[in-house]
Parts: structure tokens; sequence; C-alpha cells
């Protein structure tokens, strides 16, 4: 056994006192496992979250106005309505033509307020042709009530989040057109406040914009729905066929453009700003915000339109969602397309969808620090109770350490051996730790644990348990062992090397 | 040539609001070669004189030279030292590493001292474990010996790196006679054979018989040499 006269003492040190030995290696390996499967579900979220976030809602790569300043775009709650892409139309040849991408989804986002009465509150849309929308993030919703939206029937898709927002907020129960109050289906809390319970089948909802140039539309409620996961962050969107969106924005609509305007007129109709333009008055006629501002006549206009035959894409879109091919590089297709624009001065720009949630992403951060608080605390239990134990090891041992010390031995030589005897305990149990916590992650992947519940999902980064283990893991677990092993043994080394010579005398 | 040279040396040790004077001004000088025996009654300051001359403790005042050299002030790195090249010790009980057999054991100083060839420090061990008997033991534990072997490898530790004194604190105060008898016997034996320095102490009259010299101490005074 070894060269080192050191470390043979040590080793043999260990089995000497298997009792104390067992207790601190236990507490490793426990300690060991916590940590790498920690660790596991930490990379597992982040992998999840990233995978939901880019398969769900964002895909790749985000496509935004040039005049858009922050890359925060889906996430930014300050209420600004994101700028139009202005030429729409050659962005989407770049899109089309590069290899990377597989598809795209042109879309409106924003941020509307809900009439109701004298009160508002805001929710938040994304305008889509459902379509496409479908193609693009297939298996993305799911209609809990009512039925999915057709191809260009005017109407909204509320999830489940919204309709508790919208109780909460105007004591109103929403309900998909043509669904009857079920109580069996409602929560506890709402069935208590039945008798004053108002039911609604649509949303009067207006543009979030400075601006006049906004207009309060009705849109009627076609399915309630849920998102695959990660409603607490998703739910807040709800989905809105497109050309409602552009009408409560007073973006160009694909009708409108079917009516033909002029590229003034358009141009005009695109800036958010209208009043710097007009310093009373605008084009457009005012609304009255209220509810009766909008006639059966309108609606019937509006239903009218939808029946047009009109190209959904010639209207104002002011955002596109990109998806990549398998195996592209989003670094690098984000570096080709912005050059593209750019050289192109189509004056728009592509975000890295990590960047486009911003807000989202410190949120998984925030997941990610109470795990590792967790893991935190876990190792200052561990160093703790390790500390003691070896302390309580150094002061039983103190005769035979001071007869140490008095025939020769340096404080050097002792304070080496007891760090070789914890850290071969960490070598070993805290290794075997690593290899069960392994085996944990993957016995926890292979049992397909799914949840509903909302924050697990934050915690699990979707709505499957997913944990991975990566290289970065190993390496990360490896260091956090030995900051344990060596924060632990620091202070049993200043007992050790306390120890004096005399202390080989027993005098009692 | 003296190998230590004591001089005015005295230990206080305070107790509550009092003080113990365990010694109280002493003078000793041992020779090269010596064998020693300082004898005293139970608390005259045995114990507390050779844990000085050892330097595992430090006297309240006074001077203690080893080889000439004033160990008093040295820092506990040179002590450690000292203590590993010059001085041998053989305790009562506790002697040995209880995880080392006794070869481990008695190569123990030798390194820790990283200055011999691991063939020298092999046959070096050999030779005193031969000479305290235990050859046939050699691959034994201390667990595995009786307190008189023990005693024997302690021994042969203290002597096995050549140092210039060897200090025993009633060494035999564990044993019955006749083991006692055979340890004193085995001490005397390697003071002729190795020219190595003893001081022992006791209380014991009939261990006097084994002594070349004899040290009297009670009350922390040294009440005579010779
Ligand atoms: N650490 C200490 N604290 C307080 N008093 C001490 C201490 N060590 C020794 N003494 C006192 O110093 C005196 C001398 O003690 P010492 O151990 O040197 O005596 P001794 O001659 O070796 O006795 P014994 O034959 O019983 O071993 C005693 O009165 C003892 O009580
Ligand atoms: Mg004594």
């Amino acid at each position: 056994m070894g060269k080192s006269l050191t470390f043979k003492i040590a080793w043999r040190n260990l089995w000497r006192h298997k009792g104390k030995s067992l207790v601190i290696g236990i507490i490793l390996l426990f300690g060991s496992v916590l940590m790498t499967v920690g660790n596991g579900m930490i990379s597992g979220a982040e992998h999840g979250l990233s995978e939901n976030i880019v398969n769900m809602f964002t895909g790749d790569i985000v496509i935004v106005s040039a005049e858009q300043e922050k890359d925060n775009v889906l996430f930014d709650y300050s209420g600004k309505p994101l700028k139009v892409i202005k030429n729409y139309e050659a962005a989407k040849k770049v899109l089309e033509t590069e290899n990377a991408i597989q598809n795209f989804l042109p879309a409106t986002a924003g941020a509307v307020y809900v009439l109701s009465g004298a009160d508002m509150y805001p929710i938040y849309l994304l305008g889509v042709d459902i379509e496409t929308y479908q193609k693009i993030f297939p298996g993305s919703i799911r209609v809990t009530e009512g039925r999915m939206l057709r191809p260009q029937e005017k109407g909204i898709l509320i999830t489940g989040e919204a309709r508790k927002q919208a109780y909460d907020f105007m004591n109103i129960w929403l309900l998909p057109e043509g669904e009857e109050l079920n109580k069996k289906k409602l929560p506890e809390d709402v069935l208590d406040g039945l008798k004053d319970l108002d039911t609604r089948r649509d949303l009067v909802f207006i543009g979030a914009s400075t601006s006049n140039s906004t207009l309060d539309i009705r849109v009627p409620v076609t399915g309630i729905v849920d998102f695959k996961a990660l409603n607490k962050i998703w739910g807040n969107y709800c989905l809105v066929d497109i050309e409602s969106f552009r009408e409560a924005h007073n973006y160009v609509t694909g009708a409108d453009v079917n009516v033909k305007i002029s590229a003034a007129e358009k141009e005009l109709l695109e800036n958010d700003e209208l009043d710097q333009f007009f310093s009373s008055g605008s084009v457009v006629e005012k609304t009255a915000i209220s509810q009766e501002s909008i006639s059966i006549q309108d609606i019937q206009a509006q239903t009218k339109k939808q029946t047009n035959q009109y190209s959904v894409d010639a209207g104002s879109y002011n955002i596109a969602f990109v998806k990549l091919k398998q195996g592209a590089s989003q670094q690098k297709t984000l570096r080709n397309l912005n050059e593209t624009f750019k050289k192109n001065q189509l004056n728009v720009r592509a975000i890295g969808w990590k960047d486009s949630v911003g807000s989202i992403g410190s949120m998984a951060a925030t997941i990610k620090v109470a795990l590792n608080i967790f893991i935190i605390f876990i190792f200052f239990v561990a160093i703790i109770v390790i500390m003691n134990t070896l302390s309580m090891a150094a002061l039983e041992r103190i005769t035979e350490i001071g007869m140490m010390r008095a025939i020769g031995a340096q404080k050097g030589f002792l304070r080496k051996m007891f760090v070789y005897e914890t850290g071969l305990l960490s070598f070993f149990f805290g290794g075997l730790g690593i290899i069960v916590g392994i085996v944990i992650i993957y016995m926890l992947k292979s049992a397909n644990i799914t949840t509903t519940n909302e924050f697990l999902q934050l915690v699990y980064g979707g709505d499957k348990l997913n944990p991975i283990y990566t290289a970065g893991d190993f390496l990360l677990g490896v260091v956090e062992l030995g900051i344990v092993t060596i924060l632990s043994v620091l202070y049993p080394l200043r007992v050790v090397a306390k120890i004096a010579p005399l202390d080989a005398i027993s005098r009692d | 040539m003296n190998v230590i040279e004591v001089k005015g040396v005295t230990k206080d040790y305070p107790l509550g609001k009092t003080t113990v004077h365990a010694l109280r001004g002493v003078d000793l000088t041992v020779e090269e070669g010596a064998f020693m025996s300082i004898i005293g009654p139970s608390g005259s300051g045995k114990t507390t004189l050779l844990n000085i001359i050892g330097c595992i403790d430090t006297p309240t005042s006074g001077s203690v030279k080893v080889h000439g050299d004033e160990i008093t002030e040295l820092e506990d790195k040179k002590i450690t030292d000292l203590r590993l090249h010059k001085i041998g010790f053989i305790f009562q009980t506790f002697n040995l590493i209880p995880v080392l057999n006794v070869r481990e054991n008695v190569e123990f100083p030798l390194l820790l001292m990283k200055k011999h060839s691991k063939g020298e420090i092999t046959a070096r061990a050999e030779k005193l474990i031969t000479e305290v008997g235990l050859m046939e033991y050699i691959e034994h534990k201390p667990a595995e010996l009786s307190g008189g072997q023990r005693q024997r490898v302690a021994i042969a530790r203290a002597l096995v790196s050549n140092p210039d004194i060897v200090l025993a604190d009633e060494p035999t105060a564990n044993l019955d006679s006749e083991t006692s008898e055979s340890i004193l016997e085995l001490m005397r034996e390697l003071n002729e054979k190795e020219k190595t320095t003893f001081i022992f102490s006791t209380h014991d009259p009939e261990v006097l018989k084994y002594a070349k010299n004899i040290v009297k101490i009670r009350d922390g005074h040294i009440l005579g040499q010779g």
C-alpha cells in the first residue's frame, strides 16, 4: 500500500476508526447523491425550459423591427407595443432563402386592454394565423373547453391563466361561444361566488398603444386552452386571430390591403405614434372606450370581412418566430440573418430566443438559484457534521497525536494525515455518491414522471421530469465535493495543530 | 562533554488562585554516555523535569542547553526537529502508533527524517528490533503485543535514530517486576553498546541498582547528584 508514510497511516486510520469513517462517509455519500441529482435537475430544468420555450413559443430565433431597441420583446411588461416590421415581404424572402431555417411564423405580439364597463385591465395577446401556428408549434396548446380557432376565423383562445385573471379583475367567468356554464368545471372559489357570477362569451379589448390610434374590438371566445406546460409563464399570452389584433392596434390588416390602400396611407397607419404627425385628431375616427360603441352592425361587418379572400401576409406584423432545421447553429444563423438584413437595409433584426424572453430567463435563473441554495444548504449541514466528527476524532486521538508530535512529527505531517483521511473518504464515498446520483438521474429519466402542477413544471423545466447529467455537472460535482472536503477539514486541522507533545502524557 | 545543561530552571503551574511550584530552581548536568536515574516521591517534579529536558515542555524560567544549544527560545518547528534528531522518548504508556506494525513503528523516526535510504532504514530498524529481541514479532501490531514487548519496541524506536539522549519517564511503572528488570537490563545494555545517554525517572528504589548516576529530587529541588 502506497509509498507515502502519511498516506499509509491515514488509510489505516480510516479502517481502525471504522465507525467515524462510516459516519463521515455516509454524510458525504448522501450529500453527493443529493448534489448530483440536484445538479442533474438544474441542468434538466434548464434544458427542458429551453426546449419548451423553443418548441412551444419562440422558436430558435425571433425577428423584430430594427427600431425595437431592447432584446426582451416578449416579456417586457413596460406595456410599450412592439414596433411594426415595415418591410415584412422583403424580410420574408430572406427567411425563405436561409438554408438553416425550417419554417417561421409571422405574428403580432403585445398587450391589449380588456374593457369592462369603465374598467380595463391588460392581457397579452399573440396574433397568429392559427394554421401556421399549429404547424410550427405542434401540440403546444390543447383545448380544455370549447374548440380550436378555425383558419381565418375571428376569435380568441383564452388560457386558463387569463380566465382566472378575468375573474379576479372583473368577476367575469369567460366561456367559449355556445357553451353553457358547467358547474362541475368551475374551480371551488368561483363556485362559492356563483350567485353574483357574470359569464361572458366574448372580450372587448383595445390596443395598448400610447397613441389614440387604437380601436376597441369585440372578439368571441372560441375556446379555453392550456399550453402543454409552463402555463405560469405562457398563460399570460392568449392566442387571437391576427386580424383582430391588427384592428385593435389599427395596424394594416390583410383585409385593408385587399381594399387597396395607398403606400403613403399604409406608411401612416403603420406608425404607432400617429399623434406626432397630427396635432389634433387623427386619420382614424376615435372610438369611445365603451362597450356600446360596437354595434351589431360592426360585428356583422367584421364577420363579412372574414369571408373575404385576402392574404394575411399583406397586413402588418411586429414579430416573427423562426424555427431552425435540426442541428443548425443558432449563433451562425443569427449572424447570417442580421448581416443580410443589414446589407439589404431591411430595418429588421434577429434575436436569439433566450434574449427575447429576458425576464423568463431570469425566472429560470431564480429556480436555479433556489435549487442551488438547497444544495448549498446540504453542503452546509454536511460541512458542520463532518467538521464536528473530525474534530472529535482528533481529540479522541490526542495522546496518539501528542506522542507523534513528541517523537518528532511536525504539525504539517499531522495536518497532512488528516487531510488524507478526509480526502480518501471524500474520494470513495463522494465518488460513490456521484455514481449513485447518476444512476438515480437515469432512473428518474426513464420513469417518465410528468406533472400538471404549475410550480413543479417550473422546477422540471416542463411537464416532464427530465434531469440530465453533463460533463460540466460532473466537473461541478467534483469541485463541490472538493470544497466540502476543504471547508470541513479546516477547523479540525486547527484542532490537530493545537495538540501539543505534552498531550502525549495523559495526566488525570 | 555535557549533553544536557540545566540551570536555575523553575516551573510554575497556576492552579486556581494559587500556584504550584513544580520545579524551584533546578541545576543539572548530564554527561555523554550517562545512565542516570531521577528518583523522588510522587509529585516531586520528575516528570516535569524530564519533559523540560525533552523539549516537550518549557520552563517558567532558567536555561536548558542540549549539546550547548539553548532550547528555551526555539520556535516549534525547530524544537520538533530537535526532538526528532537528538532525543528519544520512552513513555509509560501509549508509545506506539496503533496502525503501524513493529517494524513500521521503529522505522517511523527515520522516515520522518527523510535523509536515509530505504535500505539503511530497514537495516537500522532490524538491527534494533533484533537487539530488543522482537524479530519474530516484527509484523505484529502494538495491540498484538504484551506491555513489556511494547516497551521494547518503544526502546528500539527511541534508539533507532541514534539520538544524543533517551528520556524515559517511569518506563517500567506499568510492568511486573520481572519484566521491569529485563527492560532495565536491556536499556543498560544498549547504553553500553550504542553509547547512548539515558535518563529515566522512577520512584522505585529497586530500580536504582541499574543506574550509573542517581539524582534525587524532592519538592522541586534536586537534593543531590551522584
Ligand atoms: N499541568 C499541571 N497543572 C497543575 N499542576 C501540575 C501540572 N503538572 C504537574 N503539576 C504539579 O507539579 C508537581 C510535580 O508534578 P510531576 O508530575 O512532575 O511529579 P512526579 O514527580 O512526576 O510525580 P509522579 O511520581 O506521581 O509521576 C505536582 O505537584 C503536580 O501536581
Ligand atoms: Mg511523573
